[in-house]
C-alpha cells in the first residue's frame, strides 16, 4: 500500500513538473505571442493591436504559473494554436481513434508475439528458431513509417500496422527468456520425468515469466503510442498520433504540452501496474 | 445468368465508386466557421461552399457579376452602393432572405470589437455607416468616407441571417455543412434552398454533395487523386506536378502565374539591432539594385520551381490584368553592371570577397521559413547567384513564429526570404504593406513619418488612388507605385509562381484559373461523374 502510493506521489508529482516545464516551453518559446494572422494586409492597425493584446502572455511570472497549473488541475490545456479550439476538446474527439487502434494493435502483437513465442520454444526446433528471429528481424528492421505504407496500399486497418510494429520486440523478448526457462535444468527433468506439457508450460515456464512478461507489457504500452504518430501521419487518420505530428510541424505547443502529459500519464500509469503485479508476485512467492 | 451478375456486380461498383460527390482534400482544419471572421483558405473554402454574396467576381472574366443582388449602383464617390436584391431567395434552414440581413451582416462586419479582416478592407474613415432599406429589395449602403472598389469587396462578404436561429450556420450557398470531423473531414449536402437554376431550370449545384478531407500530406493527397478517391487538388507542388503529368497528363494544368509573389528584402529598421555598417548597406538603393541585378531570375523559375514560375518585376503578377504595370520587366540579370554599381557606391571585390569602402567584407544572414523546399531551393541559388559577386549569404531558417517574431517585432535579422500570398486584385490590398506608416510595411514598419522621399511619394499616391473613383486615374496613380518600387528595390521581387493544378477527367464544367479558389470557384457548375447530363450557362 505503502509503495502504490508513493508511486501515485511521483506520477502526479512528474505530471505537475512536466505541465510547469511545459508553461515554460509555451511562454519562453521564441515567437510565442505571434499570431501569423498578424500578416493579413487587410487587418486595420486596431485590429492588429487587438490580436497582439490576445496573444500577449499575463504579466507576473507566479501568477502566470498559478494560472496555468489551476487550468490544468481543472483539465483546461487552453486552446490550439492552429485551430483555436479548446484542446481538451480536440483531445477528447481524437482519443477514441488512437485507443482504439493503439489498443487493438496491442492486443494483437501480444497474442501473436507471446503465441509464437510459446509454440517455438515448446518445439525447440532450431531452424523454426531461426525462421521466427529472422521475421522477427526484418518487421524490426522496418520504420513504423514503412508499415503504415504498407498499410495504406494494402488498405488493412491500422491496428494491424501497431501490431506489425510492436510484435517484433514482443515476439524477440518472450522467445528468449522462455527459451531460457524451457532450458532450466528443473524443467528438463520435469520433461523427463514425463510431466504434462501443458503443466510444464503454465507452472514451470509462464508462471515464472510473468513479472518479466509484465514489464514488458508496461513498456510496450508506450511503443504503441510512439508507434501510432507515423502510422496515423502516412494513414491519414485523425488519432492523437495525427494530432501530434500535426502539432509538432505547426508549432502548436498548448496541444504539445497536453500530449505529453497524456502520454506521461498512461506510460506512468502502465509502469506503475506493471511495477504492482511484479512486486505483489515476488512477495506471493516469499 | 452469370454474365448477367457480373455485369450488375460491375455496375453496382462502378455506381458506388463514382458516385455524385465533389471530393477534395484540405491541407488543415478551417479556423473559423464565422464569415465574418473568415482569414485562411480552409475557413475561406467552407464558406465558399455555404455561404452566399451579393456580388461575385468571376475568376474567368474578372469581371463582377450579380448573385444575390442583381443590380448595384456606387455613387457619391464611392460612399454610397445601392443594392437591387434577388427575390424568392431562402436561407438554407428556410428563412427568407431580406434587406435586413445585408444590414446586419455589414454592420456586424463593421462592429470595431469583432476585429473582422474582412469589415477592416471596408473601414474607410471616422464615422458610422448608414443602412437603408426603404424597399424589401433595396438596401442603401452609406460609408463615411469612399470606400474604393466597393462592389469588389462585396465578393468576400458571405450574408448571414439576421433573424435564423441557426444564426451563421444558415447560408445561402450551394452546400450546407452536414458533419465535421476535426482532423478528419467535412462533407456538405446540397442546399435543397439554394436559388441558382441552369438554362433549363434545373436546380444547382448539380454534385449531390462535398466531402472535403483533412489531408496534410501531399504525397497521400495524390496518391489519393490516382486511385480517384478525390477529383481536385487546388494547388500542387512542382515536383507532385511534373509527377502526375507523367501519369496523368489530362488531369493536370498549369494555369500560369497566380497572384503571389516571392521576394527578398533587407532590414532598414533604423532600431534594429544591427552593426552600423549593415544598415548603411541596406539603406543604400545601390546595393539593394545590385543585388536585384546578380539574381538569374529565369535560373530560379527553372531550377527551383521546375519552369512553373514567371520572373517578377514587382509586387502585382501579369495574372492581375486590371493592376499589372505592362512597362516594367524584371530587372536583367547583369552580375558585371551590378559589380559595377557597387564599385561606385563604395564597395570593392577582392580575393577574400566583397568589401565595403569601410573594409568590411559584405556578408548577411537570410533568414526564411522551414518546412518550404520550394523557398529552401530558392535560398541556396541566391546564394550561388550573389556568390558572383562576392557577397556571402548565410542562410538560415526558422519556423514561422519565430520568423515572424523576428520581422515584426525584434528586428533582429538582415534580409528575409518570404512569399506574399495574395487574393485581392485591388491595390488596396496592399495598403497595409506599402503604406510607410503600417505595421506589416516589410523593410522599415510602422514609420512615425516616411524615412524616405520615395517612401512619402508612395504613401502619398497609395492614398490618393484610394480616394479617386476613376480606374484609369488609380492606375496611373499605382502604374508610378509600381515604378518606384522597381527603380528604388526596397523588396527584390523574384518570381511569381504558377498555379498548379489537378482535376480528375471524370468531372463536367471545372474551369480551374489562377485566382482562388482556383479548381472550385464555380463548385456550383461542377459535376461529378454519374451526374445527370448538364447543360452550360
Amino acid at each position: 500500500m505503502r509503495t502504490l502510493a508513493g508511486k501515485l506521489a511521483g506520477l502526479v508529482l512528474t505530471l505537475v513538473v512536466g505541465g510547469l516545464l511545459g508553461a515554460t516551453l509555451v511562454r519562453l518559446a521564441p515567437g510565442a505571442d505571434v499570431d501569423e494572422r498578424e500578416q493579413d494586409a487587410r487587418l486595420s492597425e486596431a485590429s492588429l493591436a487587438a490580436l497582439r493584446r490576445e496573444n500577449a502572455a499575463p504579466d507576473g511570472v507566479v501568477s502566470f504559473y498559478a494560472g496555468y497549473l489551476g487550468r490544468l488541475i481543472a483539465g483546461d490545456f487552453g486552446k490550439s494554436r492552429g485551430t483555436g479550439q479548446p484542446v481538451r476538446e480536440i483531445l477528447a474527439e481524437r482519443a477514441p481513434l488512437t485507443l482504439r487502434s493503439a489498443g487493438f494493435g496491442y492486443l494483437l502483437a501480444w497474442v501473436g508475439g507471446l503465441a509464437l513465442a510459446l509454440l517455438l520454444a515448446g518445439l525447440r526446433s532450431s531452424w523454426l528458431d531461426v525462421v521466427g528471429a529472422g521475421a522477427a528481424g526484418l518487421l524490426l528492421s522496418l520504420p513504423a513509417a514503412c508499415i503504415g505504407f504498407v498499410a495504406l496500399w494494402t488498405g488493412i486497418g491500422l491496428e494491424w500496422a501497431v501490431g506489425a510494429v510492436l510484435f517484433p520486440k514482443i515476439f524477440l523478448f518472450s522467445s528468449a527468456l522462455l527459451g531460457n526457462l524451457y532450458g532450466r535444468p528443473h524443467v528438463l527433468q520435469a520433461l523427463a520425468k514425463g510431466l504434462s506439457s501443458a503443466r510444464i508450460l503454465v507452472f514451470h515456464v509462464l508462471w515464472p515469466a510473468v513479472p518479466e512478461l509484465a514489464a514488458l507489457a508496461g513498456a510496450t504500452t508506450g511503443l504503441a503510442f510512439g508507434a501510432a504518430i507515423p502510422l496515423e501521419v502516412v494513414c491519414d487518420s485523425p488519432g492523437l498520433g495525427q494530432l501530434a505530428w500535426q502539432a509538432a510541424t505547426a508549432r502548436d505547443l498548448p496541444v504539445l504540452v497536453a500530449l505529453t502529459l497524456l502520454v506521461t500519464l498512461v506510460v506512468k500509469t502502465s509502469d506503475i501496474l506493471a511495477e504492482l503485479v511484479r512486486s505483489g508476485l515476488r512477495e506471493s512467492r516469499a | 445468368m452469370i454474365r448477367c451478375l457480373v455485369a450488375l456486380g460491375v455496375l453496382v461498383l462502378s455506381g458506388l465508386a463514382a458516385g455524385e460527390e465533389l471530393r477534395f482534400c484540405l491541407r488543415a482544419d478551417p479556423k473559423t466557421f464565422d464569415p465574418a471572421l473568415v482569414a485562411d483558405e480552409y475557413s475561406f473554402a467552407v464558406q465558399y461552399l455555404t455561404g452566399g454574396v451579393l456580388v461575385r467576381f468571376n475568376r474567368r472574366t474578372q469581371a463582377m457579376e450579380p448573385e444575390l443582388a442583381t443590380s448595384w449602383k456606387v455613387d457619391q464617390g464611392g460612399r454610397r452602393i445601392t443594392l437591387q436584391l434577388r427575390q424568392g431567395v431562402r436561407f438554407s434552414d428556410g428563412t427568407p432572405f431580406t434587406a435586413q440581413d445585408v444590414i446586419y451582416t455589414i454592420r456586424r462586419l463593421l462592429d470595431p470589437a469583432l476585429h473582422s479582416p474582412i469589415g477592416d478592407s471596408f473601414r474607410s474613415g471616422a464615422g458610422e455607416l448608414r443602412a437603408e432599406s426603404k424597399r424589401p429589395d433595396q438596401v442603401v449602403l452609406t460609408f463615411p468616407a469612399p470606400v474604393v472598389n466597393l462592389e469588389r469587396l462585396l465578393d468576400q462578404v458571405f450574408v448571414q441571417s439576421a433573424t435564423s436561429p441557426l444564426k451563421e450556420k444558415a447560408g445561402l450557398g450551394p452546400f450546407v455543412l452536414k458533419e465535421y470531423k476535426t482532423g478528419a473531414q467535412l462533407l456538405f449536402a446540397r442546399n435543397p434552398q439554394y436559388w441558382k437554376r441552369d438554362k433549363q431550370g434545373r436546380a444547382l449545384p448539380y454534385a449531390d454533395g462535398v466531402r472535403l478531407s483533412i489531408q496534410a500530406n501531399r504525397e497521400t493527397e495524390l496518391l489519393r487523386f490516382e486511385r480517384g478517391e478525390i477529383d481536385l487538388i487546388n494547388t500542387l507542388d512542382t515536383r507532385l506536378y511534373d509527377r502526375l503529368q507523367k501519369e496523368m497528363p489530362r488531369a493536370v494544368a498549369d494555369l500560369g502565374p497566380g497572384l503571389d509573389s516571392e521576394f527578398v528584402w533587407f532590414n532598414q529598421a533604423p532600431g534594429s539591432p544591427l552593426p552600423a555598417y549593415k544598415k548603411k548597406w541596406f539603406t543604400s538603393a545601390a546595393f539593394r539594385r545590385a543585388v536585384s541585378g546578380a539574381i538569374n531570375r529565369a535560373d530560379l523559375c527553372r531550377l527551383a520551381l521546375n519552369g512553373h514560375a514567371v520572373p517578377a518585376a514587382g509586387p502585382i503578377s501579369p495574372a492581375n490584368q486590371a493592376w499589372f504595370n505592362r512597362d516594367l520587366k524584371p530587372h536583367a540579370f547583369d552580375p558585371k553592371g551590378s559589380l559595377q554599381m557597387l564599385e561606385k557606391a563604395g564597395f570593392r571585390k577582392g580575393p577574400g570577397g566583397l568589401t565595403d569602402s569601410e573594409g568590411h567584407r559584405v556578408e548577411f544572414s537570410l533568414v526564411t521559413n522551414a518546412g518550404n523546399p520550394a523557398r529552401a531551393r530558392l535560398a541556396s541559388l541566391l546564394e550561388q547567384d550573389l556568390a558572383q559577386l562576392g557577397i556571402k549569404i548565410n542562410i538560415v531558417t526558422l519556423d514561422m513564429p519565430s520568423l515572424l517574431e523576428r520581422i515584426s517585432r525584434t528586428a533582429d535579422y538582415e534580409a528575409c526570404l518570404l512569399g506574399f500570398v495574395n487574393t485581392d486584385v485591388d491595390p488596396n490590398g496592399h495598403m497595409n504593406v506599402l503604406l510607410s506608416s503600417a505595421s506589416n510595411h516589410p523593410w522599415n514598419p510602422k514609420q512615425a513619418k516616411p524615412a524616405t522621399p520615395w517612401e512619402a511619394e508612395i504613401d502619398a499616391l497609395m492614398q490618393a488612388q484610394a480616394g479617386l473613383a476613376d480606374a484609369r486615374q488609380r492606375k496611373a496613380k499605382f502604374d508610378r507605385v509600381q515604378r518606384i518600387l522597381w527603380e528604388q528595390t526596397p523588396i527584390v521581387y523574384l518570381l511569381h509562381k504558377n498555379y498548379l493544378v489537378a482535376v480528375s477527367p471524370n468531372l463536367q464544367g471545372a474551369d480551374p484559373r489562377p485566382l482562388a479558389p482556383q479548381t472550385y470557384w464555380n463548385i456550383e457548375w461542377i459535376a461529378p461523374s454519374g451526374t445527370r447530363t448538364i447543360s452550360q450557362r
